[in-house]
């Protein structure tokens, strides 16, 4: 199977490091996943035999472009690369931006019109036009597939769409954005206020220099409203969700909280067609108390009632995780 | 209302053999007596049977207890001498909690549940402190309680934090 990798930050880097270590079982149990391109904002590496993946991620740390790459690297826009280069699948993994969803949209677009497959983790695009994605995919008759843009390495969608195909899900809440959860844990154990739980997230890379859409709680939103279209056939947009971030929680509130039994989390949830983010009370021995940057989904459905899941939220090799499942799905599928 | 009293409780139990078994073991566990007890199967609605029971019951923890395990056995609790069942709802509440007429809030809040405990910690006057309320309200009356917290975070600028359940 031949792989574009689009955006080479983190989590592409992550992909291909994966598709690296794991080269043998793949091969052996599928076949060669082969990344035939990588491009980022400078150009591209192109090699229809494959790249060597441990030299394009030496070259992007050293240099920090991936056109460097010994020449096979040269300047060309992502957008022509997956026009005119042959391959199976995408993989779309630019920063998300939440307000247009661009240039992720544009690229998944282009990706279908090409007839190829998409994978990706960007929560811009789903957040903002999952349906004309949806529709568009259907029209060109290719796999869109993003496990990974919700919980990170955390089973979610899929999960919900294919292991409990048949129920009907009532209700989803959760944890989904580990950046306030470390923050919140941090403030309830120590007795910190907001702002120094933040600076702390930030010193140890956890939160980012500009943490707003975690802390707001639009992090959080985007991803609701991805769960709402994908598991709940909702037709939704970011603007649909009610937000309060956690910049006002006290240490003094959290101590009243645990005084009465509960801890304070910010909670994502989708329940009777609202779409809800804010901070709430969470029973100290609920399945929803997890700590640190943990994530935790609980579904609500008909005939297996509660389910919970959790696990890590973010991370690069987490993040690959769940673009490389989907990878193998979509070859599990072209096989048939 | 407590010290030997009768109670009637409503409920909806599934229209399966055994199911109105298993709900009266909790009742005679916990020292109650069953006054009676209607079962009306003609009025089944959507799988599910009501059913009236009236018990004597001696104390409000006996009959806290009871109906705890009564939704354990997977009877749900329709009403409780005739009314709706109560809820409890904790809250926590952020912001200029006193300077924004702390009683004005309560009052309120009151018009629509009751408001039976408050804790409140003011770190510094400059500093927003932070509050916590238990409100027993009827579950039919969240709706309109969390409306209120909506308006009263807009209005005093405060924060509710409300209990998941």
């Amino acid at each position: 199977m031949d792989i574009i990798i689009i955006g080479f930050g983190a989590i592409g880097k992550g992909v291909a490091k994966v598709l690296h270590e794991k080269r043998e079982y793949l091969k052996k149990n599928y076949e060669e996943f082969k990344v035939v391109a990588i491009t980022d904002s400078s150009g591209a590496a192109i090699d229809e035999d494959g790249l060597d993946l441990l030299k394009a991620i030496e070259v992007k740390e050293k240099t920090g472009k991936i056109k460097n790459y010994p020449e096979k690297g040269k300047e060309i826009s992502s957008i022509d690369v997956i026009r005119n280069v042959k391959a199976d699948v995408v993989v779309e993994v630019t920063p998300s931006n939440l307000e247009t969803g661009e240039p992720a949209k544009t690229h998944i677009l282009e990706s279908f019109r090409s007839k190829k497959h998409v994978v990706t983790a960007n929560k811009g695009p789903l957040a903002l036009c999952y349906k004309e994605l949806i529709e568009e995919a259907k029209r060109y008759n290719v796999i869109f597939r993003h496990e990974a843009s919700v919980g990170g390495a955390m089973p979610i969608i899929n999960l919900a769409k294919e292991t409990l195909a048949g129920n009907e899900i009532l209700s989803i809440r959760g944890i989904l954005n580990g950046t306030t959860n470390y923050i919140l844990t941090k403030m309830e154990k120590e007795g910190l206020d907001f702002e120094t739980a933040l600076k702390e997230a930030k010193e140890l890379g956890i939160a980012e220099t500009d943490p707003t859409q975690d802390i707001e709680g639009l992090d959080t939103a985007a991803k609701i409203v991805i769960l709402a279209n994908s598991i709940m056939g909702m037709n939704k947009t970011i603007k649909d969700v009610k937000v309060k971030g956690i910049s006002r929680i006290t240490p003094e509130a959290l101590f009243l909280a645990n005084k009465r039994g509960y801890t304070i989390k910010l909670i994502g949830q989708i329940k009777d067609k609202h779409l809800i983010v804010e901070p709430m009370l969470v029973p100290i021995d609920s399945p929803l108390n997890v700590k640190g940057t943990l994530n935790v989904a609980m579904f609500e459905t008909d005939l297996a009632k509660e389910i919970v899941v959790v696990g890590r939220g973010a991370g690069p090799i987490e993040t690959a995780s769940a673009i490389l499942s989907d990878l193998i799905h979509i070859y599990n599928s072209m096989k048939k | 209302m407590f010290g030997g009293k009768m109670i009637t409780i409503d409920i909806e139990l599934k229209d399966k053999p055994g199911e109105l078994l298993k709900i009266l073991t909790p009742i005679s566990r916990h020292g109650a007596n069953v006054i009676s007890i209607i079962h009306s199967r003609e009025e089944k609605r959507g799988g599910k049977v009501p059913v009236r029971i009236v018990i004597d019951v001696d104390d409000k923890e006996k009959l806290k207890k009871i109906l705890e395990d009564l939704e354990k056995e997977g009877a749900i609790i329709k009403k409780i001498d005739g009314k709706d069942k109560k809820v409890y709802l904790d809250v926590v509440v952020i912001g200029h909690v006193v300077d924004t007429d702390v009683r004005d809030t309560i009052d309120r809040i009151n018009e629509i549940g009751l408001v039976e405990d408050l804790d409140l910690i003011m770190p510094h006057p400059d500093k927003e402190s932070s509050a916590m309320m238990r409100i027993i309200v009827d579950e039919d009356k969240i709706e309109e309680l969390f409306y209120l917290f909506e308006e009263l975070e807009k209005e005093k600028g405060l924060l509710f934090i409300k209990s998941i359940f």
